[in-house]
């Protein structure tokens, strides 16, 4: 049994017009045990920033806390919000330093850019990062999400769209996966607004 | 203190340990198949790329195999295998031929090639499944299977490398009733036959992107009341 798929999850962040939304499942599990259906995978690192993080639950927790911090402390030093490649580039950083005892998590970094272009990246769990132009995807259920965007994905779509678009794919990869699942959230992040919305799939 | 539990075997008694093994039997060709099951249609796809390990063998190999007029088989996995299983289904359906005056319904040989399968329980055909084509009443049926012929028929399935890519999109457009719920529910799609390839184009164009052992062509069957036909279309080369 695989460190990364003891928990269980599946995260998806995908690129529209002017906007970007990133979704993940809500189930924490303990192999084959459901602990939590409200677990927190997505974090807002500022309001035009997020980080969501896949694999082992006390990595992303941990991870999650460090990222804060060293954001909270650039925020104070700069006197400004880190933009998202510069945060990507901190991630990668963060999990190569631990090369030979890493951090089993992989996160999937989405923001929009100053001029307000979307901005989505992952990296694996020592650091190498993939950018990407439509859509990146993690977690246990990674190849199931993968096959649902690539064909459900069409670029330059309206936030509204692109929720539909990102929700459909999620929920139909984590049916096929029975680690990951038990509903899911979804946050689209346009310039001026977010709009976060819970999705009700199977509950199992 | 004497432990309570059951004695240690000796060293003479204690199973040997093998070396870890050289040479293995089977080999992955890769590729995906999938089939869909309409009203009065069937459709079964595969991809036409054989490969081993990192490299192609050739760009169009048929992974699909008429077994009667209204059965098609798809198999991916190790096609040294599925070639013996083909002949192996051929020559127990000429017999049946023989015999009976007339060729094997499509859930008839789904049972014979589950029992083929099982007879091999031992040591496998690598084969991983999908039988389509039209039951007794003209409606399409698709047949799933693993390895050692557990099966179960559907309105929908697909196998091989590119299966996990694939089957998200199938359930999220065909959504057809399980089989075990009751009452028992058609598991046909509504969709219409071009509908139902169009689908198919789709799906493996997309798992061709993202799967490496899928790609350079699909071969498509289609089995409805006026027979079979034939589509080819391209998939990346890469």
């Amino acid at each position: 049994m695989s460190i990364t798929s003891y928990n269980g999850s599946a995260l998806i962040a995908m690129v529209g017009k002017n906007c970007f939304a990133i979704a993940s499942d809500r189930r924490l599990g303990v192999q084959f045990q459901t602990i939590a259906t409200d677990f927190q995978r997505i974090f807002e690192i500022h309001e035009t920033l997020y980080v969501g993080l896949s694999g082992l639950a006390t990595d992303v927790q941990t991870m999650y806390q460090r990222l804060k911090f060293r954001h909270k402390l650039y925020n104070l030093r700069e006197e400004r919000n880190m933009r998202p490649e510069t945060f990507a580039s901190l991630v990668s950083a963060m999990l190569y330093e631990k090369r030979f005892g890493p951090y089993f998590c992989e996160p999937i970094i989405a923001g929009l850019n100053e001029d307000g272009t979307p901005f989505i990246c992952t990296t694996d769990l020592i650091g190498a990062k993939q950018l990407s132009k439509d859509f990146v995807v993690s977690g246990t259920a990674s190849e199931s999400l993968y096959g649902a965007c690539e064909s459900m994905y069409k670029p330059n779509l309206e936030p509204e769209e692109l929720f539909e678009t990102i929700s459909q794919a999620l929920l139909s990869s984590v049916d096929r996966d029975c680690i990951s699942g038990w509903g899911g959230i979804v946050h689209v992040v346009s310039a001026d607004q977010v709009i976060t919305r819970t999705l009700k799939g199977r509950m199992d | 203190m004497s432990m309570m539990f059951a004695p240690r075997l000796t060293e003479a008694a204690a199973p040997t340990t093998h070396a870890a093994p050289t040479w293995s039997p089977y080999d992955n060709n890769g590729g995906t198949c999938v089939a869909i099951a309409g009203e009065d249609y069937c459709v079964i796809a595969a991809d036409t790329r054989m490969s081993t390990g990192f490299s192609i063998l050739t760009r169009n190999y048929s992974k699909i195999h008429q077994i009667t007029d209204k059965s098609v088989l798809a198999s991916s996995g190790f096609q040294a295998d599925i070639r013996a299983l083909q002949k192996n289904l051929d020559a127990r359906h000429q017999i049946y031929q023989h015999q009976h005056s007339k060729q094997m319904s499509c859930p008839a040989m789904a049972q014979l090639l589950s029992n083929t399968l099982y007879y091999k329980r031992f040591f496998p055909y690598y084969a991983f499944n999908v039988l389509g084509g039209l039951d007794s009443e003209g409606r399409g049926c698709v047949y799933t299977y693993d390895a050692v012929g557990s099966y179960e028929r559907s309105g929908y399935s697909s196998q091989g490398t590119g299966m996990q890519l694939i089957m998200p999109v199938l359930d999220n457009q065909l959504k057809s009733a399980s089989p075990l719920v009751l009452p028992l529910r058609q598991s046909t799609t509504p969709l219409s036959e071009v509908e139902a390839v169009d689908l198919v184009k789709d799906t493996f164009a997309s798992a061709a992107e993202r799967d490496i052992y899928t790609g350079d062509g699909v071969e498509i069957v289609i089995v409805n009341r006026d027979g079979i036909r034939h589509e080819l279309m391209d998939l990346k080369r890469d």
